[in-house]
């Protein structure tokens, strides 16, 4: 709904027009409602506080005109009491004292009264009143139709972003998938809706199994786009093309390079970090490279921990640099883990990070069972936070190489 | 939320960040009061990272985004890297982006004898 709408759909007439009147004479109060409705009011009387408190619970009414001394409840009682009700809408408290109560004034705006009218009331300064009031209500009317448009803005906006999240995690693999000879187990944390973490895995051909995981920069919607983009243009097809730079051994350092130029921009503070990775299975090799993404760990089913590379340049940081490559063994049997930084740098309330000795107990209690390392180190990570959504975004992917031959 | 100390040795500029944290919360404000020192003429900054606990891929992004605006024209140098920050500079490689010096002494001298 727009502002204009909610303008039309809630007009000034209905604004402030119930006023309540409560005195003990009746007299008094024919008087005031006479006023009252030649100004355009609809007064409604009560003769005492308990009733006029519950004529305020009962109607829209947003102003009060009351007496002082009343039976059952008197003025003081009545607004502290409306005071108390602390309902949505504020009420008006407009007491009618004697010309030298100034103690009782005093008293009355503790209790919670706005302003006085003094006895006996006249035609003129009833009308003043009643207009100020109503010039308060207008604008406090005013204020409670911008924060409904600003709260269905920010519902709209929450909507969005949780449909952009769908599509974000649509990019993501499964949680466990065997493909290219290797089976992949992963977790997926966003530390708000959306996430600037991205990952997937690849069946290459020719024996080579590829895979990446990527974290940009910062996090939130504008980390996300990025790293959505990223995830649209790695394709199986662009991988293995971007992997062969006709040297005969797959190159992922072509891969990166190429991402490097395609996302550098001068004019943007834009980047991330990633490793890239070629498994080729018959050597039992991992060519890799990495691309300031924490280094992963290759571990044995008996719990042997190695951790790979030790560190690259960013990806669309800097324009004119040169990515490296390297290989190490990867036997089968043995599983690689990749975790993004989220995890390292999560900490706990005493403000210790969780960091990699932890992420490491972790793999090495896991050993036997990688399919569990993902949700293990999650869980990890909960009760280390005790709780408390993660700062960064988390991702863990795990490569098992099982037993072929 | 830095301290500038200029007029250093050869006309180098120390900075003192006033923060244990650099992250993506304060990456922005920390680079552009840098960068409005080079405004002002401090082409020859070091920044000293002794009192920095933590610095975020958004904190590094930050510094790069320093290091370009220099370019050529003059620059930036960094010291007292220490705990995880300095393994933040490792596994990113910002160490060889940058000139990186253990103290504050070892980099004045050594920007002083570039000068």
């Amino acid at each position: 709904m727009d502002a204009r709408q909610i303008a039309i759909s809630k007009g000034d007439e209905a604004l402030g027009r119930i006023v309540i009147v409560a005195d003990d004479d009746a007299v008094q109060r024919m008087y005031t409602s006479a006023i009252l409705r030649k100004l355009g009011f609809e007064p409604l009387e009560a003769g005492d506080g308990v009733s006029a408190l519950e004529l305020l619970r009962n109607t829209a009414a947003q102003l009060l005109i009351c007496d002082l001394d009343m039976p059952r409840m008197d003025g003081h009682e009545l607004a502290r009491q409306i005071r108390a009700d602390n309902a949505e809408r504020y009420v008006h408290i407009l007491m009618v004292t004697g010309r030298d109560q100034r103690r009782e004034r005093e008293r009355a705006l503790e209790s919670g009264v706005d302003d006085f009218m003094a006895k006996p009331l006249d035609t003129a300064s009833l009308t003043a009143r009643v207009r100020s009031v109503t010039r308060l209500l207008r604008h406090e009317q005013l204020l409670a139709d911008r924060n409904a448009a600003v709260a269905a803005a920010k519902e709209r906006i929450e909507e969005d972003i949780r449909a952009a999240a769908n599509a974000q995690r649509r990019l993501l693999p499964e949680p466990h998938r065997t493909t290219g000879g290797c089976t992949f187990h992963s977790a997926f944390v966003p530390s708000n809706i959306l996430s600037g973490d991205m990952f997937a895995y690849y069946d290459l051909g020719d024996g080579l199994t590829g895979f990446y995981a990527a974290d940009v920069a910062g996090h939130g919607v504008h980390a996300s786009l990025l790293s959505v983009a990223l995830g649209h243009l790695m394709t199986a097809d662009y991988f293995r093309s971007q992997i062969n730079d006709g040297s005969g051994v797959p190159a992922p350092h072509a891969l990166v390079a190429a991402l490097n130029r395609r996302f550098h921009d001068p004019d943007s503070h834009d980047y991330f970090t990633m490793f890239c990775g070629v498994i080729d299975r018959a050597a039992d090799r991992l060519h890799y490279c990495q691309a300031g993404y924490p280094s992963p760990i290759i571990v044995s089913r008996e719990g042997d921990l190695d951790h790979v590379g030790d560190g690259g340049f960013p990806v669309g940081l800097i324009d004119t640099i040169t990515y490296e490559q390297g290989q190490t063994a990867f036997p089968q049997g043995h599983s690689l883990m990749l975790v993004s930084d989220g995890a390292h740098e999560a900490e706990n309330a005493e403000g210790r990070a969780f960091e990699d000795s932890r992420i490491a107990d972790c793999v090495r209690r896991a050993a036997r069972e990688p399919s569990h390392i993902p949700q293990r180190l999650v869980a990890a990570l909960t009760e280390w936070r005790a709780g408390r959504p993660l700062d960064d975004d988390l991702s863990v992917l795990v490569c098992e190489r099982r037993n072929e031959r | 939320m830095i301290k500038a100390l200029p007029g250093i040795g050869e006309g180098i500029c120390v900075i003192e960040p006033r923060l244990e944290r650099l992250t993506a919360a304060n990456a922005t404000g920390f680079r552009d009061e840098l960068l409005a020192l080079l405004e002002k003429g401090e082409d020859r900054l070091l920044v000293d990272m002794s009192g920095v606990e933590f610095v975020d891929s958004s904190g590094i992004g930050a510094m790069v985004g320093v290091l370009k605006r220099i370019g050529n024209r003059g620059e930036i140098a960094i010291c007292g890297l220490s705990g995880s920050v300095q393994k933040m500079f490792g596994i990113t490689r910002m160490d060889r982006v940058f000139a990186v010096y253990r103290d504050r002494d070892t980099a004045i001298a050594a920007m002083n004898e570039r000068a």
